[in-house]
Order: structure tokens, then C-alpha cells, then sequence
């Protein structure tokens, strides 16, 4: 004859016992807790990624020609426009495109620093080129690219200078 | 004296076992939100991508013929620049064929003799 006692004590042991294994495995499947006050993890994958794009950009294409970064910057007129859409085009590709996924959503800012030969001072930044979309303090990256231009740049205050040009790059 | 009541052991044993697993898988789940956290600060704080580039900077001005590298408006372009929109100090000279870099940012410093044959 089969006990029939504790049938409700066996039920709460494997009930118990699921909830832990369903917690153990939740737990564990979700590598990863990210906070929203932990923004370091994003600001760091979000700066290499900018800075490989602004290192592809400003490196030539074969040997005896110039970058396609330098191109834009020379060919930009004076006073400058602020928006560049060859340099637009170039870098919102590199930026956002992915594999198996749709685009990116990262934006960009980017000024050019330059020091004036006469004063010895920094020169108040020049508004390059953005996306033409609105900063609103998202948590946000600077990286940065040297270019040291010749003396056929359309803007003679950047002739025969090294310029540092600055990218902020932020996601929304 | 009245006897020890012995019944209901397992329902007390099941509920510190049950307790105690939820204590444990609190702890984990409040450290798992540090996951990362002092890496991605390193690598952050780490000026890797700064003296690459100016590593690249200092080499393409050396590759025509060393004659950019000792133009001192170029050199302190970049000291200036360096100082103010990056918080380093950067230094680099020639010795006749030995290239001297230096950058210090307070935290991080890094010093280069390139000796070219």
C-alpha cells in the first residue's frame, strides 16, 4: 500500500526547486547587468568605433594621393558651411553600417582646432560638418585625428598647419 | 515536562534552503551590475588611440626627408594642441638619425628612442 502522508510537502520541494533552477538559468542567461548609471562599457566600444572610422577616413588610398579627410577639409569653402555632405557620406557609412542588422543610429560633430602662427593661439574652433542632427547631452564621445595640411587648402588660416580635427560621437 | 514537538522539519528545512538561495542569488545579481565596469574604465583612461596617432603624426612628418620634423611652427602646433585640447605634454626632437618621443599626461607616460638604420 503507498503512503499517501506529506503529499503537500513533496509538491512545495519540487515547486521550490524549479523556481530556483528557472532563477539560476534566467540568471545566468542574461550575461550581463547593465545599470543606467554604468555608461562605461558603451563609451568605450562607441570610441573605438569612431576612431576606426576617423582613422579609415584619414588614411590615403594608395601611396602619392591624399586622404579623403584631408580632400574634404581643403576643398571646404570659406566662410565654412558647417555641413560637408562629401565627408557626410564617407563617414555616416563607416559609422553605421553592420552585417546582419540594420543601420547604426550614431551621430557626429565634428570641429577643427588649429593654432594661429601670429598670436600662438588656439583659434576658436571651426564648425566642420555634423549630421545635422541636435546634441541633447546623450552620453556622448570625443575622438580625435591629426592632419597636417599642405599649402592647397581653399581656407588659408588652415594652410601649412598641423590641424587637430575633433569628433563627437554620441548614439540616440 | 511536555513533549518536543518534532513535527514540520521539513517545512523549516525547506525554508532556509530556499532563504538561503535567494540571499546567494542576490549577491550575484548585485555584483553582476559591476560587470566590466573597472575594465572599461582602464581602457578608457588608457591614452592608447592618443599616442598612436601621434606616433603616425610624428612618422609622416619624419618620411619627407626629416625636414618637417624639425619645423618648429609644426612642433608647436602640435605641443599646443596637445596641451590644450588634450591634457599631454608632448615633446620630440632628432638627433641627427635618432628619433626621440616623449608624451606625458599626468598619469600615463610614454617615451620612444626610434633609431633609423
Amino acid at each position: 500500500m503507498v503512503n499517501q502522508n506529506a503529499q503537500i510537502y513533496t509538491i512545495e520541494g519540487i515547486s521550490a526547486s524549479i523556481l530556483m533552477i528557472m532563477t539560476a538559468y534566467l540568471i545566468i542567461s542574461s550575461s550581463s547587468v547593465v545599470t543606467p548609471q554604468e555608461t562605461h562599457i558603451n563609451d568605450m566600444q562607441l570610441e573605438q568605433v569612431g576612431h576606426d572610422a576617423l582613422v579609415v577616413i584619414n588614411t590615403p588610398r594608395e601611396k602619392g594621393v591624399q586622404s579623403i579627410l584631408y580632400e574634404c577639409i581643403k576643398n571646404d569653402p570659406v566662410p565654412h558651411p558647417g555641413s560637408n555632405a562629401d565627408f557626410n557620406n564617407y563617414f555616416n557609412q563607416l559609422l553605421n553600417s553592420r552585417t546582419f542588422s540594420e543601420n547604426d543610429t550614431l551621430h557626429f560633430k565634428i570641429q577643427l582646432y588649429y593654432r594661429d602662427r601670429i598670436s600662438g593661439e588656439i583659434q576658436p574652433p571651426i564648425d566642420f560638418t555634423s549630421d545635422n542632427t541636435a546634441y541633447l547631452r546623450d552620453d556622448a564621445v570625443k575622438v580625435t585625428q591629426w592632419v597636417k595640411m599642405g599649402n592647397d587648402a581653399i581656407d588659408p588660416d588652415l594652410r601649412d598647419k598641423i590641424i587637430l580635427v575633433e569628433a563627437l560621437i554620441w548614439r540616440s | 515536562m511536555a513533549k518536543l514537538n518534532e513535527e514540520g522539519q521539513w517545512i523549516i528545512l525547506m525554508g532556509f534552503i530556499i532563504s538561503i538561495t535567494i540571499l546567494i542569488l542576490a549577491l550575484i545579481i548585485a555584483e553582476s551590475s559591476l560587470v566590466g565596469k573597472t575594465t572599461s574604465e582602464s581602457v578608457l583612461e588608457f591614452p592608447k588611440t592618443d599616442i598612436q596617432d601621434l606616433r603616425s603624426l610624428i612618422f609622416q612628418l619624419k618620411s619627407n626627408n626629416w625636414n618637417d620634423l624639425i619645423n618648429p611652427d609644426y612642433r608647436q602646433d602640435i605641443q599646443t594642441l596637445f596641451s590644450e585640447r588634450k591634457n599631454a605634454i608632448v615633446f620630440y626632437y632628432n638627433d641627427s638619425r635618432i628619433l626621440y618621443i616623449h608624451y606625458n599626461n599626468g598619469i600615463t607616460s610614454y617615451n620612444e628612442i626610434h633609431e633609423e638604420k
